[in-house]
C-alpha cells in the first residue's frame, strides 16, 4: 500500500496550498485595509467639507444678495479641492434664495474659473467626465458654454448627448433650443423620455420647433414629440394631432389620441369618436381613454357602443370614460345593465360601484320618494340578475341603516320576505 | 478492503481539490464581474434621472402584487409602505390566500374596504376567488380573498386581476424603499422591448426600526443568527447575482421583490404551483421560453432598489426556509434538465445550469463527505494533519474573502451600515460564519436533497416576529 506524496509529505500540492493561503490571505488583508482606509478617508473628507461649508456659506449668502464681485466677499482664497463645495453651496442657495441668485452665481462661477474648468472637462476622453461637465455647465447656466454643448449633442456616448441636451434646455437661449430636437433622434425610449422632459421644461417654444420639424423626424422621435404635445397641453398642436389620427402607423394614432385627451380640447371629440372604430384595438382604447378626459357629451353613444368592443381594454376605458361624463354618462352606464352583452353589463356594474353611484342607489332604498325607491329597486334587481351581488351582500350585513339592510336582504333572498313570513 | 478505502479517499481528495479550486475560481470571476458592474453603477447613479421617470407619461404603470397568508402582524404596515412609494401610476393588489388569522380583517379595517364586483380576465388558472375587496376612497388598493392555493396560486390570481403591463411581486413581510419602483423600472425604460424581468436587492430588516411603513433607522440585527444572514445576503446579492446578471444568466429573482413583464409571464403559464420556489422556477421558465423563441431578451439584477425583509431568527425556522429553497432549486433543475449542457440555451445551458448542478446541488454532499473522510483517513493512518490544517485554513480564507469582498462592495457603493461598529461586526461575523453556520447550512441542504427525493413539498410554519416599530415621538 503506497500513500501518495501529497497526503503525507511536502510535495507540489503542499506548495500550491501554501501559495494559495498566502495569496488569498494577502487579498483578504488588502480588502480589509481598503475598507478601513476608504471609510476613514471618506469620513475625514466629509467632516472637512462640513467644517469649510460652515465657514464659507455666510460669505456666499452675502455675495448673492449683494452687489460687488465675489472676491470682495471671500474670507480667504479658495483651494482647488473646494470647488465641489462652492458648487453645492451655490446650487443650494439657488433653491433657497430667489431672484437674481442665478445671475450672481453664474458671475461667481465665471470669475472663479469654474466655467473654464468644466469647458476643459467637456473635452475629456472619459465619457462620465464629459457628462458631468455638461451637467454642471447647465446648472451653472453659462451661455458661454452653449456652442460647446451644441457640439456635444453629437457626442458618441448617448449619456453625454442627453446631458448636453439637458444643459441646453436649462440655459435655454434661442440658439440652444433648436439643437434639442436633434436629441430626440437618439434611438431608445429612455433617451426619448429624458429629452422629452427637457423639451417640456422649455414649454411652448419647443412646441413651435417640433411642429416645424415633425414630419422630418424618425418614428420614435415622432412618438416622443406627440407625448410632448400632450404633456405641454399645447393648443397649437391640435390640428397636427387630429391629422395624425389618420396616420398609417397604429402607434402614432394611439398616441395622438392620448395626447388629444391630455390637451382636453372638447372640439376634438368627433375626431376621437371616429377613432373608436379604428381597426387597431390600442387606438380604440386610447381614443376611449381620451374621450373620458374631454368635457363633452356628444361621444356618449359611441362610448356605449364601445362597451361591447371585443377588446377588454377598450371596454374598460369606455366604461371609465362614461363614468367621467356626469349624469348622462352614468345614465348610459345604467342603461348598459340591460345589455345582452354580459361582459359590457358587468363592466358597467364595476364602474357604477367605483363611482360611488351604487352606494347612492342603495341609500335610496330607504327614500320616502316612491319613484326614487322604485328606481333603486329596479337597479338592484338587475344586479341580482347579473349575479353581481358582492357589494350588495356586504351592504346587507354592514349598512348602518337597519331598514336598508333588511331591504337588501330581501332583494338578495337572504331572509324570507315579510309577507311570506306572515 | 483497507487498500480500497485508501484508494477511494485519495481519489476523493484529488477530486475535492479540483472541485474546491474550480468553485473558488467561479466565485472570483463573479466577484470581479460584480466589482466591475458596481463601479460602473456608481458612475451611472450620478445620471439616474429618477425624477423624470416619476413625471413622465411614458413611464409604465405597475401592479404591485402582495400574496399574504397569515400575515396579520405585518400586512397593514406593508401596504402602507407601498402606498408611500414614489411612483406615478400603480395599484396594490393584496391576495389573501385563505389566512386563518386576522389578515383580511386588518386590511378591511385599515383601508376601509368592502366587497366589490370586479371584471377581470382569467389568463391563468387559480383556485376559486371568494371575493374581491376595494375602497371608494383608495381605488388603487384591491384585496383578493381566495381559497388556499399557495403563494404561486395567489400571485397568479393577482396577475389575472392586475390592470397594468408590468407587475411587481412583493412579500407581505417586506418593505420596499421610497424610490425602489423608480429604480427597478429603469431597465424597462432603457430596453423596453427586450426587458423581461428585473430583480432588486433584498436586505434584512431584523433590528431595523420601522415607522409609518418605512425603515426609519438601519441597524444590524441584535442576535447572531440574523447577522450571519446579513453577510450571506450581501454575498449572495452583491457578489453573486450582480455577477450572474452581467453574464446574462441570472436564474433567481427574489420572490420578495421582482418586476416582470406580464405578457411574458402569462405566456409561460404564470407561477408554477407545483414548485416550492416559484420565483426561481418562473425565471428559469422565462429564460427557457425566450431562448426557445430565439428572442433578444434581458433578465437583470439591479443593486439599488431595496426591499427590506425579516429573516428567520431561530434555527428551526431557518432550517425550514433553507430546506424549501434547496428543494425548490432541485425541483427546477430536475424539471428543466433538458437545458443542462444544451448549447441551444447558450450560457445558461452550458455554464449556469452545470454550475448549479455541480456546485449548488452536489456541493453540500462534497463538503460533508470531506468532513467524514477526515476521521476515516486518521483511522487508516493516512491523515496528514499539517495538510489538513493548511487546507482548512485555505477553505476558511476563501470563505472569508468572499464575505469581505461583499462588504467592500457594500462600503464603496451603498453604505447602508455607516457605523464603524457595524462594519467591524460584519467582518468578524464574516469570519465566524465559516466555523459552524456554513456546515449547518450544508446539513440542511443534504436533508433537503432527501426530502426532494421523497417528493416532500410545502413551506412549513415560518414564524415571524414582525417589524420593530418605533414608538411615536
Amino acid at each position: 500500500m503506497t500513500t501518495p506524496q501529497w497526503l503525507v509529505g511536502n510535495g507540489q500540492i503542499h506548495d500550491l496550498v501554501f501559495w494559495l493561503i498566502g495569496a488569498v490571505g494577502s487579498v483578504f488583508l488588502l480588502l480589509v485595509i481598503i475598507i478601513i482606509v476608504s471609510k476613514a478617508w471618506r469620513e475625514y473628507v466629509e467632516e472637512g467639507l462640513r467644517r469649510r461649508r460652515v465657514e464659507l456659506e455666510p460669505s456666499f449668502f452675502k455675495y448673492v444678495v449683494g452687489q460687488g464681485p465675489i472676491e470682495n466677499y471671500l474670507p480667504r482664497p479658495l483651494a482647488r479641492k473646494e470647488r465641489v463645495l462652492v458648487e453645492d453651496i451655490f446650487f443650494d442657495l439657488g433653491r433657497i434664495v430667489k431672484g437674481s441668485v442665478r445671475e450672481r452665481a453664474r458671475d461667481a462661477f465665471e470669475k472663479l474659473g469654474f466655467i473654464e474648468h468644466y469647458l476643459e472637462k467637456l473635452e475629456s476622453r472619459r465619457w462620465w467626465t464629459r457628462a458631468e461637465a455638461a451637467e454642471k455647465l447647465g446648472l451653472m447656466g453659462s451661455e458661454r458654454a452653449t456652442r460647446s454643448l451644441i457640439t456635444h449633442m453629437d457626442d458618441q456616448v448617448p449619456e453625454v448627448r442627453v446631458r448636453a441636451a439637458r444643459a441646453l434646455g436649462t440655459i435655454r437661449t434661442s440658439e440652444a433650443l433648436r439643437p434639442l430636437t436633434r436629441a430626440l433622434l437618439d434611438p431608445g425610449r429612455w433617451s426619448a423620455i429624458r429629452v422629452a422632459g427637457i423639451l417640456i421644461g422649455a414649454g411652448d417654444e419647443s412646441v413651435e420647433i417640433l411642429l416645424q420639424e415633425f414630419h422630418a423626424l424618425p418614428m420614435h422621435a415622432k412618438i416622443a414629440a406627440i407625448d410632448i404635445f400632450g404633456r405641454i397641453r399645447s393648443l397649437k398642436a391640435i390640428s397636427l394631432l387630429r391629422e395624425l389620427l389618420a396616420s398609417p402607423d397604429p402607434d402614432i394614432r394611439a398616441r395622438a389620441a392620448f395626447a388629444l385627451g391630455s390637451i382636453g380640447d372638447p372640439t376634438s371629440a368627433s375626431y376621437l369618436t371616429e377613432s373608436l372604430k379604428d381597426k387597431n384595438w390600442a387606438v380604440r382604447a386610447m381614443a376611449a381613454k381620451a374621450l373620458g378626459r374631454l368635457k363633452e357629451e356628444e361621444s356618449i353613444d359611441a362610448l356605449c357602443a364601445s362597451l361591447v368592443d371585443p377588446q377588454w381594454w377598450v371596454r374598460a376605458n369606455a366604461a371609465e370614460a362614461l363614468k367621467n361624463k356626469g349624469t348622462r354618462g352614468v345614465g348610459a352606464l345604467l342603461a348598459m345593465l340591460d345589455s345582452k352583452d354580459v361582459y359590457a353589463a358587468q363592466q358597467a356594474v364595476q364602474m357604477l360601484q367605483e363611482s360611488g353611484l351604487l352606494d347612492e342607489m342603495i341609500s335610496r332604498l330607504a327614500s320616502e320618494d316612491g319613484e326614487q325607491r322604485q328606481n333603486a329597486l329596479d337597479i338592484m334587481a338587475k344586479l341580482v340578475k347579473l349575479k353581481r351581488t358582492d357589494l350588495l351582500t356586504e351592504m346587507a350585513h354592514t349598512h348602518p341603516e337597519s331598514n336598508i339592510r333588511q331591504r337588501l336582504a330581501i332583494i338578495l333572498g337572504l331572509r324570507p320576505h315579510p309577507r311570506q313570513t306572515a | 478492503m483497507k487498500e480500497f478505502l485508501v484508494q477511494a479517499i485519495v481519489a476523493f481528495n484529488d477530486f475535492v481539490l479540483i472541485y474546491f479550486l474550480s468553485l473558488n475560481a467561479i466565485y472570483l470571476l463573479l466577484f470581479v464581474l460584480s466589482l466591475y458592474e458596481v463601479l460602473k453603477f456608481i458612475k451611472r447613479t450620478f445620471f439616474s434621472d429618477y425624477q423624470q421617470i416619476l413625471q413622465s407619461d411614458m413611464t409604465w404603470p405597475i401592479s404591485i402584487l402582495v400574496p399574504a397568508h397569515n400575515e396579520e402582524r405585518n400586512i397593514v404596515e406593508t401596504v402602507r409602505s407601498l402606498q408611500l412609494v414614489n411612483y406615478g401610476e400603480f395599484e396594490i393588489i393584496v391576495i389573501n390566500d385563505d389566512s386563518t388569522d386576522r389578515t383580511l380583517k386588518n386590511l378591511i379595517e385599515a383601508f376601509d374596504l368592502r366587497r366589490v364586483d370586479r371584471v377581470y380576465k382569467r389568463s391563468l388558472e387559480t383556485k376559486p376567488i371568494r371575493g374581491i375587496y376595494g375602497s371608494l376612497t383608495q381605488q388603487h388598493i384591491v384585496v383578493i380573498d381566495k381559497e388556499r392555493g399557495g403563494k404561486s396560486d395567489a400571485l397568479n390570481a393577482g396577475v389575472n386581476l392586475s390592470r397594468y403591463p408590468l407587475f411587481c411581486s412583493v412579500d407581505a413581510d417586506s418593505i420596499i424603499e421610497d424610490n425602489a419602483l423608480l429604480r427597478v423600472v429603469k431597465p424597462f425604460m432603457e430596453h423596453p422591448t427586450e426587458m423581461v424581468a428585473v430583480g432588486g436587492i433584498v436586505r434584512i430588516a431584523n433590528g431595523c426600526e420601522v415607522h409609518e411603513g418605512r425603515v426609519s433607522k438601519i441597524n444590524l440585527p441584535t442576535t447572531w443568527l440574523p447577522i450571519l444572514q446579513v453577510i450571506e445576503y450581501l454575498r449572495a446579492f452583491l457578489t453573486g447575482r450582480i455577477g450572474w446578471s452581467v453574464m446574462r444568466s441570472l436564474l433567481i429573482i427574489s420572490g420578495a421583490f421582482g418586476l416582470y413583464k406580464k405578457s411574458e409571464v402569462i405566456e409561460v403559464g404564470g407561477y408554477d404551483s407545483e414548485s416550492d420556489t416559484e420565483d426561481l422556477e418562473l425565471v428559469v421558465r422565462l429564460h427557457e421560453n425566450c431562448r426557445r423563441k430565439k428572442m433578444k431578451y434581458r433578465i437583470v439584477f439591479v443593486p439599488d432598489p431595496v426591499c427590506w425583509t425579516e429573516v428567520p431568527a431561530t434555527f428551526q425556522t431557518l432550517r425550514r426556509q433553507r430546506n424549501r429553497w434547496h428543494r425548490g432549486l432541485l425541483q427546477s433543475l430536475w424539471r428543466h434538465k433538458g437545458m443542462f449542457l444544451n448549447p441551444r440555451y447558450g450560457i445558461i445551458g452550458m455554464f449556469t445550469f452545470p454550475y448549479f448542478v455541480v456546485f449548488e446541488m452536489f456541493g453540500p454532499f462534497v463538503e460533508l463527505t470531506g468532513y467524514v473522510t477526515i476521521p476515516l483517513a486518521w483511522w487508516l493512518g493516512i491523515l496528514n494533519t499539517r495538510f489538513l490544517v493548511l487546507f482548512f485554513v485555505l477553505a476558511v480564507l476563501c470563505g472569508v474573502f468572499l464575505s469581505v469582498a461583499a462588504i467592500l462592495l457594500e462600503e464603496i457603493s451603498f453604505r447602508r451600515y455607516p457605523r464603524w461598529i457595524d462594519l467591524a461586526k460584519l467582518v468578524v461575523f464574516g469570519i465566524m460564519e465559516n466555523f459552524f453556520y456554513r456546515q449547518v447550512l450544508s446539513l440542511f441542504k443534504v436533508k433537503a436533497f432527501f426530502d426532494f427525493l421523497r417528493r416532500r413539498r410545502g413551506w412549513g410554519d415560518m414564524k415571524r416576529r414582525g417589524f420593530e416599530r418605533r414608538a411615536p415621538a
